[in-house]
Protein backbone atom coordinates (compact mmCIF):
# COMPACT_ATOMS: atom_id res chain seq x y z
CA UNK A 1 0.00 0.00 0.00
CA UNK A 2 1.05 3.37 -0.35
CA UNK A 3 1.71 5.62 2.81
CA UNK A 4 0.21 8.61 0.86
CA UNK A 5 0.90 10.75 4.69
CA UNK A 6 4.38 9.79 5.10
CA UNK A 7 5.11 10.25 1.73
CA UNK A 8 3.85 13.75 1.91
CA UNK A 9 5.20 14.26 5.35
CA UNK A 10 8.73 13.51 4.46
CA UNK A 11 8.63 16.24 1.60
CA UNK A 12 6.86 19.24 3.36
CA UNK A 13 9.75 18.10 6.50
CA UNK A 14 12.33 18.60 4.00
CA UNK A 15 10.83 21.66 2.71
CA UNK A 16 10.70 20.33 -0.75
CA UNK A 17 8.11 22.96 -2.96
CA UNK A 18 6.35 20.28 -4.91
CA UNK A 19 2.61 20.17 -6.30
CA UNK A 20 0.25 17.16 -5.95
CA UNK A 21 -1.01 15.92 -9.25
CA UNK A 22 -2.97 13.34 -10.72
CA UNK A 23 -4.73 10.26 -8.99
CA UNK A 24 -4.26 11.90 -5.33
CA UNK A 25 -5.15 15.22 -7.03
CA UNK A 26 -8.38 13.80 -8.00
CA UNK A 27 -9.33 12.44 -5.14
CA UNK A 28 -8.69 15.41 -3.36
CA UNK A 29 -10.95 16.67 -5.08
CA UNK A 30 -13.76 14.19 -4.81
CA UNK A 31 -12.99 11.76 -7.32
CA UNK A 32 -14.22 7.75 -6.78
CA UNK A 33 -11.25 6.54 -8.73
CA UNK A 34 -8.24 4.52 -6.93
CA UNK A 35 -4.70 5.28 -7.72
CA UNK A 36 -1.96 3.48 -6.45
CA UNK A 37 0.99 6.21 -6.94
CA UNK A 38 1.72 9.60 -6.02
CA UNK A 39 2.15 12.15 -8.61
CA UNK A 40 3.88 15.72 -8.01
CA UNK A 41 5.74 18.20 -10.17
CA UNK A 42 8.72 19.57 -8.28
CA UNK A 43 10.55 23.17 -8.73
CA UNK A 44 14.12 22.49 -10.79
CA UNK A 45 15.73 25.19 -8.51
CA UNK A 46 19.72 23.66 -6.76
CA UNK A 47 18.45 24.04 -3.98
CA UNK A 48 14.92 22.32 -4.27
CA UNK A 49 16.97 19.48 -6.46
CA UNK A 50 18.69 19.24 -2.86
CA UNK A 51 16.18 18.84 -0.44
CA UNK A 52 14.13 16.69 -2.84
CA UNK A 53 17.69 14.16 -2.77
CA UNK A 54 17.20 14.10 1.22
CA UNK A 55 13.63 13.75 1.60
CA UNK A 56 13.37 10.26 -0.44
CA UNK A 57 17.32 9.38 0.48
CA UNK A 58 15.94 7.61 3.91
CA UNK A 59 13.47 5.81 1.77
CA UNK A 60 15.36 4.20 -0.86
CA UNK A 61 14.23 5.74 -4.45
CA UNK A 62 14.53 3.43 -7.74
CA UNK A 63 13.25 3.47 -10.74
CA UNK A 64 10.44 1.92 -11.08
CA UNK A 65 10.09 -1.38 -13.27
CA UNK A 66 14.40 -1.39 -13.43
CA UNK A 67 16.07 -4.61 -13.20
CA UNK A 68 17.37 -4.65 -9.49
CA UNK A 69 21.02 -4.03 -9.64
CA UNK A 70 20.57 -1.29 -12.05
CA UNK A 71 23.22 1.32 -11.17
CA UNK A 72 21.19 4.38 -9.85
CA UNK A 73 22.00 7.55 -7.48
CA UNK A 74 19.79 9.17 -6.20
CA UNK A 75 21.64 12.81 -6.30
CA UNK A 76 20.94 16.34 -7.36
CA UNK A 77 22.92 15.22 -10.12
CA UNK A 78 21.21 12.97 -11.62
CA UNK A 79 18.14 14.93 -10.66
CA UNK A 80 19.67 17.72 -12.91
CA UNK A 81 20.74 15.08 -15.65
CA UNK A 82 17.04 13.75 -16.24
CA UNK A 83 13.40 15.32 -15.88
CA UNK A 84 10.70 13.19 -14.67
CA UNK A 85 11.46 9.78 -12.51
CA UNK A 86 8.90 7.25 -11.99
CA UNK A 87 9.95 5.83 -8.45
CA UNK A 88 9.62 2.82 -6.25
CA UNK A 89 10.12 3.80 -2.73
CA UNK A 90 9.96 2.37 0.97
CA UNK A 91 6.83 4.05 0.83
CA UNK A 92 5.67 3.02 -2.07
CA UNK A 93 5.15 4.33 -6.00
CA UNK A 94 6.44 7.83 -6.56
CA UNK A 95 6.36 10.28 -9.93
CA UNK A 96 8.53 13.08 -9.54
CA UNK A 97 8.05 15.37 -12.93
CA UNK A 98 10.22 18.36 -13.24
CA UNK A 99 7.51 19.26 -15.93
CA UNK A 100 4.03 18.06 -16.94
CA UNK A 101 2.24 18.76 -20.47
CA UNK A 102 -0.36 21.08 -20.41
CA UNK A 103 1.07 22.38 -17.32
CA UNK A 104 4.89 23.15 -17.31
CA UNK A 105 7.46 23.67 -14.61
CA UNK A 106 6.66 23.76 -11.19
CA UNK A 107 6.58 27.57 -11.23
CA UNK A 108 4.13 28.21 -13.87
CA UNK A 109 1.75 25.20 -12.24
CA UNK A 110 1.55 27.29 -8.84
CA UNK A 111 -0.54 29.66 -10.11
CA UNK A 112 -3.12 27.37 -10.49
CA UNK A 113 -3.06 25.32 -7.17
CA UNK A 114 -5.65 25.18 -3.46
CA UNK A 115 -3.41 24.72 -0.47
CA UNK A 116 -4.46 20.95 1.16
CA UNK A 117 -4.29 19.84 5.04
CA UNK A 118 -3.85 16.53 4.51
CA UNK A 119 -2.24 14.37 7.39
CA UNK A 120 -0.96 17.54 9.68
CA UNK A 121 0.35 18.67 6.61
CA UNK A 122 -0.40 22.10 4.09
CA UNK A 123 0.45 20.98 0.61
CA UNK A 124 0.01 22.56 -2.33
CA UNK A 125 -2.57 20.42 -5.06
CA UNK A 126 -3.30 21.74 -8.40
CA UNK A 127 -7.00 23.04 -8.44
CA UNK A 128 -9.76 20.32 -10.32
CA UNK A 129 -9.95 22.70 -13.53
CA UNK A 130 -5.92 22.65 -14.45
CA UNK A 131 -6.27 18.94 -13.60
CA UNK A 132 -9.20 18.18 -16.19
CA UNK A 133 -6.72 20.47 -18.46
CA UNK A 134 -3.44 18.24 -17.43
CA UNK A 135 -5.40 14.98 -18.32
CA UNK A 136 -6.53 16.41 -21.25
CA UNK A 137 -3.69 17.40 -22.37
CA UNK A 138 -1.84 13.94 -21.49
CA UNK A 139 -4.24 12.79 -24.42
CA UNK A 140 -3.94 9.13 -23.22
CA UNK A 141 -7.20 7.02 -23.73
CA UNK A 142 -6.78 5.45 -20.47
CA UNK A 143 -7.56 8.91 -19.40
CA UNK A 144 -11.22 8.97 -20.81
CA UNK A 145 -12.88 7.97 -17.74
CA UNK A 146 -10.92 10.13 -15.63
CA UNK A 147 -11.69 12.93 -17.55
CA UNK A 148 -15.34 12.13 -17.69
CA UNK A 149 -15.48 11.91 -13.61
CA UNK A 150 -13.86 14.80 -13.27
CA UNK A 151 -15.70 17.01 -15.68
CA UNK A 152 -18.80 15.88 -13.76
CA UNK A 153 -17.39 16.57 -10.37
CA UNK A 154 -17.12 19.83 -11.70
CA UNK A 155 -20.52 20.09 -13.06
CA UNK A 156 -22.18 18.81 -9.95
CA UNK A 157 -19.94 21.67 -7.85
CA UNK A 158 -21.23 24.41 -10.27
CA UNK A 159 -24.91 23.07 -9.46
CA UNK A 160 -24.06 23.37 -5.89
CA UNK A 161 -23.00 26.75 -6.06
CA UNK B 1 2.84 26.29 -22.78
CA UNK B 2 1.07 24.53 -25.02
CA UNK B 3 -2.57 25.59 -25.98
CA UNK B 4 -5.35 23.29 -24.78
CA UNK B 5 -8.99 22.67 -26.36
CA UNK B 6 -10.94 22.83 -23.00
CA UNK B 7 -14.20 23.10 -25.30
CA UNK B 8 -16.63 19.95 -24.95
CA UNK B 9 -15.10 16.80 -26.12
CA UNK B 10 -17.60 14.60 -27.88
CA UNK B 11 -15.75 11.61 -26.69
CA UNK B 12 -15.70 12.32 -23.02
CA UNK B 13 -19.69 13.86 -23.21
CA UNK B 14 -19.96 9.68 -23.97
CA UNK B 15 -17.79 8.43 -21.35
CA UNK B 16 -19.91 10.56 -18.92
CA UNK B 17 -22.63 8.92 -19.32
CA UNK B 18 -21.37 6.05 -17.32
CA UNK B 19 -19.81 7.99 -14.56
CA UNK B 20 -21.61 7.51 -11.31
CA UNK B 21 -22.81 10.43 -9.73
CA UNK B 22 -24.42 9.54 -6.28
CA UNK B 23 -20.48 8.08 -5.73
CA UNK B 24 -19.34 11.44 -6.38
CA UNK B 25 -21.52 13.38 -4.56
CA UNK B 26 -20.99 11.37 -1.45
CA UNK B 27 -17.31 12.23 -1.85
CA UNK B 28 -18.00 15.61 -2.04
CA UNK B 29 -19.60 15.62 1.56
CA UNK B 30 -16.05 14.36 3.27
CA UNK B 31 -12.97 16.65 3.83
CA UNK B 32 -9.93 15.99 1.47
CA UNK B 33 -8.09 13.81 4.03
CA UNK B 34 -11.30 11.39 4.58
CA UNK B 35 -11.27 11.33 0.73
CA UNK B 36 -7.51 10.10 0.67
CA UNK B 37 -8.16 7.97 3.98
CA UNK B 38 -11.06 5.89 2.64
CA UNK B 39 -8.72 5.65 -0.76
CA UNK B 40 -6.09 3.90 1.55
CA UNK B 41 -8.33 1.96 2.83
CA UNK B 42 -9.68 0.94 -0.34
CA UNK B 43 -6.41 -0.19 -1.30
CA UNK B 44 -5.61 -2.30 1.93
CA UNK B 45 -8.85 -3.93 0.90
CA UNK B 46 -7.44 -5.25 -2.75
CA UNK B 47 -3.91 -5.98 -0.98
CA UNK B 48 -5.55 -8.32 1.12
CA UNK B 49 -8.23 -9.66 -1.43
CA UNK B 50 -4.99 -10.27 -3.59
CA UNK B 51 -3.42 -11.99 -0.91
CA UNK B 52 -6.33 -14.26 -0.66
CA UNK B 53 -6.28 -15.48 -4.13
CA UNK B 54 -2.97 -15.98 -3.89
CA UNK B 55 -3.61 -18.17 -1.31
CA UNK B 56 -6.24 -20.03 -2.73
CA UNK B 57 -3.96 -20.65 -6.13
CA UNK B 58 -1.45 -22.16 -3.82
CA UNK B 59 -3.70 -24.20 -2.41
CA UNK B 60 -5.55 -25.31 -5.66
CA UNK B 61 -1.74 -26.18 -7.10
CA UNK B 62 -0.78 -28.21 -3.99
CA UNK B 63 -4.34 -30.20 -3.70
CA UNK B 64 -4.02 -30.96 -7.49
CA UNK B 65 -0.49 -32.27 -7.11
CA UNK B 66 -0.69 -34.61 -4.15
CA UNK B 67 -4.97 -35.33 -3.94
CA UNK B 68 -4.26 -37.77 -0.72
CA UNK B 69 -2.74 -35.52 1.09
CA UNK B 70 -5.65 -32.65 0.53
CA UNK B 71 -8.04 -35.51 1.53
CA UNK B 72 -6.42 -36.44 4.62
Amino acid sequence: MTNFPAMLRALQDAGVEFIVIGGLAATAHGSARSTLDLDVVYSRSSENLERLVAALQPYHPYLRGAPPGLPFRWDAATLKRGLNFTLITDLGALDVLGEVAGGGSYEALSAFCVTLELFGTRCLCVELEKLIELKRAAGRPKDFEAIAELERLREIQEETL
Amino acid sequence: MMEIDMSPDPVIEVYKKDVDDTLLRENLKLTPEQRVRNLMALQEFIEEVQRAGRQARRQARAAAEHPAESVA
